[in-house]
């Protein structure tokens, strides 16, 4: 298995990129169809194959690494690589990808080619996402999923404000971009001062050195806020997050169960925001803790208000992110560890409910739960896999939330008790949100005729179900499978946050290798 | 004889699976799969009664070794939570017990439920429950006790809202489930003080640590899980949920709230029996909620002319001396109440359907004479101590009036400060706007305004431009001539020395070096 030289990555990147442009040429619809579905079968494949040969035990070293000149003047790179931390969100957004392809077999009519060019091309940039580790390459990355994204929002949104959405998307993500390339820069310039080098000759973009450049504690603050500004707009964390809301009411559910499922802001946070700022993290991290409660809480009690169905997913997505950064601040083991795990599963569950509302919006035209009343009687096995989302949801045993939502409360109980009762309390509220919305929409009498007359999932859509309903049980009950991948991982993460490199810069030079010396 | 200690649950969740599986894709449903759905439940359900039976019997002869160990299901750090099972002390005896129960009560629902329409769902609920329960007693840590108990209050919600075309049935299944997720969230933070004062998630190892631990933290972990236990054994002032618990079929009001599941949270109380003695504090809390209870409970089941109710305020009198007992020390009796009472009512509550046939046409019994005297405690005990308004007036309606404010906060405040995209306001909403435009009528003409913005940034960016086009028009526009040409080339040229001497590195440097200065 001579697997380290062989290009993964890349191929998961542009195999999708290729197979958007080929899907895009294909005259037959049919035809074009089972080649988009068979190019996302392949990258499911290839990234499945990826994990199998990933070494967990070393997952803390970046392992498929990819690394040629690309703006040689700057010192940027093309430069690729995978860790613990994102090795599982490769096979789950191809998963997804794959998934959504499925559920929307039939749905759409307009532009049908370009829609499956877009969601091919969506895939091959967010894996760039996850993949790259020069800063200007993610950054690259980060910028192009806004263009498939707008036009998937705008185009095939199943609201009246479609395009009012994709434009408000677009916007609010580009001020998050703003602060990001910032801070980036800011790294960059750091680096040439701490190696006391010159512009541009020792501009430094790749993460692993910059990782090692020690910061001065102002600098380090600032890179730090702009970091979180830069993906908290896109995680969301409020004041950011009403463009989650509006997209998921007016944009496709299939879109939506893609933005809600890859926590990109997420990931961001845990990849570049906490470690490139190590100091500054361990000092605030009760700032972090406290906007993580807030959304939580926030998000729950906004959730317990909402009427349809999509929009109370939006609202119960933010609260999930809040546990999320309250387990992330509380700097230990169980909170990364959780986190991590969080992530994995929301890619599932978020997006399984998503779908679901997809399914119920496509058969009634609406997901407003005075519409939906009594849905259980009519379409029990809708019914029945929406219960098993729901409460992966909201953590009960047995499911792949427990194990995640467990640690982020302890990890939290051990650092900030007050924090772990607020999300208790959360806890409480979710299911208050998630079982007053059930009652209304899935039980009681049939409202209407129109739900009378639904037609129950059809062996397509079940069979997209079952795949999420199986990883749901599996990862609940064997959930060291998943932790055991990213352990190292989260050892590495940790220790970089609470022993960050040396302050003086004297002993750091030496590290380095010599600027001259370097191609 | 340890090994046998897993087969007592997992056989009804195999059953569960089964029949969870079958339902979901249709390959049972309708009368003629009855019997093998109810074959599948009462054979699991039965095994599963008479391996504990085995294993207490075992254990009685001494030939259990104390635990099962099957390995570690989640690892983090030092946070390490294995699957172990205890296969001596009380665990095994209520489990046994529960088993017999389980399995008497599978067994009288195979007749009682045929020909309902949920037939199959309701042997895969009582089936999960089953499991959980066992999970629940036998499970050696705390956190395969949480699940245990988790998934138990899940099945509870799920029968509550068996006829969920009922809306009353739909409404107090949701207030049970989430009145009870407040008992689980107070199990969590038992979890985490556990695990951060004592290192240990271990039942047993937290009970022999119990000792060392600083009375303080001895009465937080004690406190947390007595919480818990309050809210599964319906004390107060949790107790409303119990009576709203009842919508279930009578079965599965017998096996949960009757006999097996409320006794969950004494269960907790007396597993954790070293722990409590050492916090005078939890002791003495036990003894005052649970005699309190006994007695709201008595005065409440005074009042009540339905049999299921007054059997369940009998349940919560019982419970609550059992919580005195254990506050007052008596463990011993504590748990012998809590064995006699399972059999005891389970027995009256599965008889009460044929109870309420013989006394058809009985004349109804008059009221307790001590409440006939009174006019004002007959009011009080049957509007239930008014607990559930003040619960609802309390916390239910706050957190609901909250909750409306942050929507709105978040809809109209949040919403527009972040603003929306010009394109949507200035498209047409109506299609008299539509007519209005066709013919050329411009009546809105604000909507003529090219640039709008919404939103702070958008305001900003909608005055800076103003201005900006102002200028523009003023000095730019109009004064447009020759000396403007002359202007600006001589601008031009400036600007191009002054872009030399800027791109020097010296002057890079500098200005690289101010902003840094000026950004901190």
């Amino acid at each position: 298995m001579n697997a380290a030289e062989f290009p993964v990555l890349s191929i998961l990147i542009w195999l999708p990129l290729l197979g958007a442009i080929i899907v895009g040429c294909i005259r037959n619809l049919k035809a074009a169809k089972w080649g988009a579905l068979a190019i996302a079968g392949l990258e499911l494949v290839t990234a499945l194959l990826a994990v199998i040969w990933f070494q967990s035990e070393n997952s803390n070293e970046l392992q498929w690494v990819e690394h040629h000149a690309w703006i040689d003047r700057l010192n940027i790179e093309y430069f690729l690589g995978v860790d613990g931390v994102s090795i599982l969100l490769l096979p789950l957004s191809a998963l997804l990808t794959l998934l959504t392809l499925l559920a929307t077999w039939n749905s759409v009519q307009r532009l049908p080619h370009f829609h499956l060019s877009l969601l091919l091309a969506l895939e091959g940039i967010t894996m760039g996402v996850f993949t790259a580790m020069d800063m200007m390459l993610f950054f690259l990355f980060w910028e192009l999923t806004l263009p498939p994204i707008f036009f998937l929002i705008g185009l095939w949104g199943i609201g009246p404000g479609r395009r009012a959405a994709a434009m408000k998307y677009t916007l609010v993500m580009l001020f998050g971009g703003v602060a990001l390339l910032f801070a980036i820069i800011l790294l960059a310039f750091n680096h040439v001062d701490a190696i006391h080098g010159t512009i541009p000759d020792d501009l430094a973009f790749s993460l692993p050195v910059l990782l090692t450049t020690p910061l001065s504690a102002h600098l380090e603050t600032a890179v730090f806020f702009l970091l979180m500004v830069g993906f908290a707009v896109k995680a969301p964390l409020p004041p950011f997050h009403t463009w989650l809301p509006t997209v998921a009411m007016e944009g496709s559910t299939q879109m939506t169960s893609l933005l809600t499922g890859l926590k990109l802001g997420v990931y961001g946070i845990i990849r570049f925001g906490m470690p490139l700022a190590p100091t500054s993290t361990v000092e605030y991290n009760w700032t972090l803790g406290i906007i993580g409660a807030v959304t939580l809480i926030y998000g729950a009690l906004v959730a317990l208000q909402q009427s349809n169905f999509r929009r109370l997913l939006a609202y119960a997505s933010i609260s999930h992110i809040g546990l999320i950064i309250v387990g992330l601040s509380s700097l230990n083991m169980q909170g990364i560890q959780g986190a991590l795990f969080q992530l994995v599963n929301f890619s599932v569950d978020a997006s399984a409910l998503m779908l679901i509302a997809g399914f119920i919006h496509h058969r009634l035209g609406s997901t407003e739960r005075i519409h939906m009343g009594g849905l259980a009687k009519v379409m029990p096995r809708l019914t029945g896999f929406y219960f098993l989302f729901m409460l992966a949801g909201l953590g009960i045993p047995g499911t792949n939330g427990f194990p995640a939502e467990l640690l982020l409360v302890v990890s939290a109980l051990t650092s900030h008790p007050s924090l772990a009762i607020a999300a208790l309390a959360g806890a409480v509220l979710s299911a208050a949100y998630m079982l007053s919305f059930t009652r209304r929409a899935f039980m009681g009498p049939t409202a209407s005729a129109a739900v009378r007359q639904l037609q129950e999932l059809r062996p397509r859509e079940l069979s997209i179900l079952c795949v999420f309903g199986a990883l749901v049980i599996s990862f609940g009950l064997w959930p060291d499978v998943i932790l055991e991948k990213q352990r190292a991982a989260a050892e590495a993460w940790l220790n970089h946050l609470l022993e960050p490199p040396a302050m003086d810069g004297t002993d750091f030079d030496s590290n380095l290798p010599n600027p001259e010396t370097r191609e | 004889m340890d090994a046998l200690v897993i087969l007592i649950p997992l056989l009804p969740l195999g059953a569960a699976l089964m029949l969870g599986l079958g339902i979901l894709f249709d390959w049972w449903s309708g009368e003629e799969k009855e019997s093998l759905t109810s074959g599948i439940a009462l054979w699991t359900v039965t095994m599963s009664a008479l391996l504990a039976l085995t294993l207490f019997g075992a254990d009685l002869a001494g030939k259990n070794r104390g635990s099962f160990n099957l390995g570690t299901w989640l690892q983090s750090d030092t946070f390490e939570i294995p699957v172990n099972f205890v296969t001596q002390g009380i665990g095994p005896r209520v489990a046994a017990l529960f088993g017999i129960m389980l399995a008497i009560v599978v067994r009288f629902s195979i007749n009682y439920m045929h020909r309902e329409a949920g037939f199959h769902r309701f042997f895969f609920v009582l089936t999960l429950f089953s499991a959980a329960i066992q999970w629940l007693v036998l499970s050696g840590n705390a956190v395969g006790t949480f699940a245990g108990w988790e998934v138990a209050g899940l099945c509870s919600y799920l029968l509550i809202a068996y006829a969920y075309d009922r809306p009353a049935a739909a409404v107090n299944a949701t207030r049970v489930f989430v009145t009870n997720r407040i008992g689980d969230a107070a199990f969590i933070i038992g979890i985490g003080l556990s695990y951060a004062y004592a290192e240990s998630i271990d039942w047993m190892k937290l009970n022999t640590l119990a000792a060392q631990l600083s009375p303080g933290e001895a009465t937080g972990i004690a406190f947390c899980f007595a919480v818990a236990a309050f809210v599964k054994s319906a004390q107060l002032p949790f107790t409303p949920w119990l009576l709203r618990a009842l919508e279930g079929p009578t079965p599965s009001s017998a096996a949960f709230y009757g006999s097996v599941m409320v006794h969950a949270g004494v269960f907790l109380v007396c597993l954790l029996e070293p722990l409590f003695e050492m916090s005078a504090f939890a002791m003495g809390m036990l003894a005052v909620v649970g005699l309190a209870t006994a007695i709201y409970a008595y005065l409440l089941g005074l009042t009540q002319t339905d049999v299921k109710t007054s059997l369940i305020a009998a349940t919560s009198v019982q419970t609550g001396l059992m919580f005195f007992e254990c506050g007052l020390g008596l463990w011993q009796l504590a748990s012998w109440h809590l064995c006699a009472h399972v059999v005891v009512r389970g027995y009256q509550l599965l008889a009460a359907p044929s109870l309420m046939h013989n006394v058809l046409g009985n004349p109804v019994k008059p009221v307790n004479s001590v409440l006939a005297r009174s006019y004002r405690l007959y009011t009080v005990s049957l509007q239930r101590f008014w607990l559930d308004s003040a619960i609802d007036y309390l916390f239910v309606r706050p957190i609901g009036r909250l909750s409306h404010d942050l929507r709105y906060f978040d809809d109209y405040i949040i919403d527009r400060i972040l603003g929306s995209p010009a394109p949507a306001m200035r498209a047409i909403s109506s299609l008299a706007q539509y007519e209005e435009q066709k013919i050329g009528a411009r009546l809105n003409n604000e909507s003529d305004l090219f640039a709008q913005g919404s939103g702070l940034a958008g305001k900003l960016a909608e005055w800076i431009s103003a201005l900006i086009h102002a200028f523009e028009d003023r000095f730019m526009l109009r004064g447009y001539g020759k000396n403007a040409t002359i202007l600006g080339r001589r601008i031009g040229r400036s600007a191009n020395r002054f872009e030399a001497y800027i791109l020097r590195p010296r002057y890079l440097v500098l200005f690289i070096f101010i902003t840094l200065l000026v950004a901190f």
